[in-house]
C-alpha cells in the first residue's frame, strides 16, 4: 500500500518534550515534540512491544516505559540494551498548527 | 504473560507521571558521593583494626554498608534511572556491577525478563533457586546466595567462552551474544587483574574491603532482595498481587536506594529512585499498606517458613501474604534480582 499523508493532531496536542501514540493507516505512531522540531516513529517498543506513550522523551532520545530501551526519535535508531532493534520512521510535516504524518 | 500497571489496573495521570519520570544527575551524585563517604567513614576502622576482635564489628559494618548498596545502585543504573547523563550512568553500572559480581549486559537482560514478566514461572528470569513455597532449608539457601554465587560464577566461564544457555538467549537477542561474551571476558580479566597484582603486591585491602565485604554482606543484601517478592502471587499479571512494599527507617532507604518503594518501581520502573517515595503518596489508596520495617517484616517470613517446614499454619497476620495455592514452585535456571 502506498504511503499517504495523514492529518495527525494539532501541535498544541503534544507536549514539550513529550509525545502521543495514536493509529494511523493501522500503525501505531509516536509524535514526539522536541526542541529540534516534532518528529515521527513507529509507536511500540522494538523489544517487548510495549507501547511507547508512557515513555520519557528527554535530549531526542524516547525512552521505553517498560525496560528504559532507548531510541533516537530523528532516525528511530535503537540507542541502548535491552532495544536492538531500530524503529520505524515516518515522514513529518508541520502546517498551520496541524502535524500532518506519511505513513 | 505481562505485567505492568495496566495489568494491575493502576492509574496515574501522565503529566503528573512524566513529571516524576525526570532525570537529574544531582540526586544520584549525592547519593553517590554520600555512600562513597560511608564505604570511607566505615572501611577505616576496618583496616586499623586488623589482627584484633574490633575486625569483626568493623568489617560486619562496612559489609553491609558496602554490598546492600552496591546491589541497589547496580540496579538503579540496569534501569538507567540513575543519573541523567548515560556515561555516567553506565560507568556506575559498570563498577556497581563488578562488586555485585554480575556481567552487566546480562544483568541488564535478565533483569527486563523480570520486569515483563515478574513472578511468572518460567518466564521470570530473577525468582529464587529455592523452590517456592519457601521453607526454612529455602530461606537459609537464598539468604546465604549459594546458588547466586554458583549461578553467576558458571555465567563468567561460560558467557567468556562465548556458550550461552537456552534460558539466557531466550532473553537476549542473538545479535547482543557477542557483546555479551566480550563483556564477560573484560569481567574475568578484571577480577583475575586484580587479584593477580593483589598477590605480587601484597595487597590485601581487595579482600578487606571487597571480597569479605561481598561474602559477608550478601545475606543482608539478599534478604533486602528475597523481601521483594517472597511469600507474593505468582503467575498473576498483578503487581500489587506480587510484590511487596514496605516501610523502613531512613538509613536502610539510603542503602536501598528506596527499594522498599518495590510495587511503586515495579508499576513504573522508569521514575527514577529519589522520585519513588512521591510516586507512592500519589498512587495513595490505589496501594495496599506498606508491610511493617524490614526487620520485623522479615522475621514474619522467617517464622512463615519455620512454620511451614514444621507442618504447621503458615499464615501470616502482619504481613501481606498470597494463599498457598498462588505459591506453585518452579524449577528452572534462575537468578536472583
Amino acid at each position: 500500500m502506498t504511503a499517504q499523508w495523514h492529518d495527525a493532531c494539532a501541535t498544541d496536542d503534544v507536549d514539550d518534550e513529550d509525545l502521543i501514540t495514536l493509529k494511523l493507516a493501522d500503525q501505531v505512531v509516536a509524535i514526539y515534540n522536541t526542541p529540534e522540531g516534532f518528529f515521527a516513529t513507529a509507536g511500540m517498543c522494538t523489544h517487548e512491544d510495549e507501547s511507547l506513550d508512557g515513555g520519557l522523551v528527554m535530549d531526542g532520545v524516547i525512552e521505553c516505559p517498560l525496560h528504559q530501551g532507548r531510541f533516537c526519535v530523528r532516525t528511530g535508531k535503537a540507542l541502548s540494551a535491552p532495544a536492538v532493534e531500530n524503529l520505524v520512521t515516518y515522514e513529518l510535516q508541520v502546517r498551520d498548527g496541524r502535524v500532518w504524518v506519511r505513513v | 504473560m505481562i505485567t505492568n500497571a495496566t495489568t494491575s489496573n493502576i492509574h496515574m495521570d501522565k503529566k503528573q507521571l512524566k513529571a516524576l519520570m525526570r532525570r537529574s544527575d544531582r540526586p544520584g551524585l549525592k547519593y553517590l558521593i554520600s555512600w562513597v563517604a560511608l564505604l570511607v567513614v566505615t572501611g577505616i576502622p576496618v583496616m586499623l583494626s586488623v589482627g584484633t576482635w574490633w575486625f569483626i564489628p568493623a568489617i560486619l559494618l562496612y559489609s553491609g554498608c558496602f554490598a546492600v548498596s552496591a546491589y541497589a545502585l547496580s540496579h538503579e543504573c540496569a534501569h538507567g534511572t540513575a543519573f541523567r547523563t548515560r556515561w555516567l550512568n553506565e560507568a556506575v553500572f559498570w563498577v556497581t556491577s563488578l562488586l555485585y559480581y554480575e556481567e552487566p549486559l546480562h544483568r541488564r537482560y535478565s533483569h527486563a525478563s523480570h520486569h515483563t514478566h515478574t513472578w511468572i514461572e518460567g518466564e521470570d528470569n530473577q525468582m529464587p533457586y529455592a523452590p517456592i513455597p519457601l521453607t526454612f532449608a529455602g530461606w537459609v539457601e537464598e539468604i546465604l546466595g549459594l546458588g547466586l554465587y554458583w549461578h553467576q560464577t558458571k555465567m563468567f566461564v561460560l558467557h567468556s567462552l562465548g556458550i550461552f544457555s537456552d534460558n539466557v538467549k531466550r532473553v537476549t537477542p542473538e545479535s547482543e551474544l557477542p557483546r555479551m561474551q566480550r563483556n564477560t571476558q573484560i569481567c574475568v580479566a578484571i577480577y583475575v587483574g586484580l587479584a593477580a597484582v593483589s598477590i605480587w603486591a601484597g595487597w590485601m585491602w581487595p579482600v578487606y574491603l571487597i571480597v569479605l565485604p561481598r561474602v559477608l554482606g550478601g545475606p543482608i543484601m539478599n534478604a533486602f532482595i528475597l523481601m521483594q517478592h517472597v511469600e507474593m502471587a505468582e503467575n498473576q499479571p498483578n503487581i500489587v498481587q506480587s510484590t511487596r512494599s514496605f516501610r523502613t527507617n531512613w538509613f536502610f532507604q539510603f542503602l536501598y536506594f528506596n527499594m522498599n518503594h518495590h510495587i511503586e518501581h515495579h508499576l513504573y520502573p522508569t521514575v527514577p529512585f529519589h522520585a519513588l517515595p512521591k510516586l507512592s503518596a500519589k498512587l495513595g489508596d490505589q496501594l495496599p499498606d506498606p508491610d511493617p520495617g524490614f526487620l520485623s517484616t522479615h522475621w514474619e517470613v522467617l517464622k512463615i517458613t519455620i512454620r511451614r517446614s514444621l507442618g504447621r499454619n503458615d499464615r501470616s497476620r502482619k504481613i501481606r501474604q498470597a494463599f498457598s495455592d498462588d505459591l506453585t514452585g518452579a524449577d528452572h535456571d534462575r537468578s536472583m534480582a
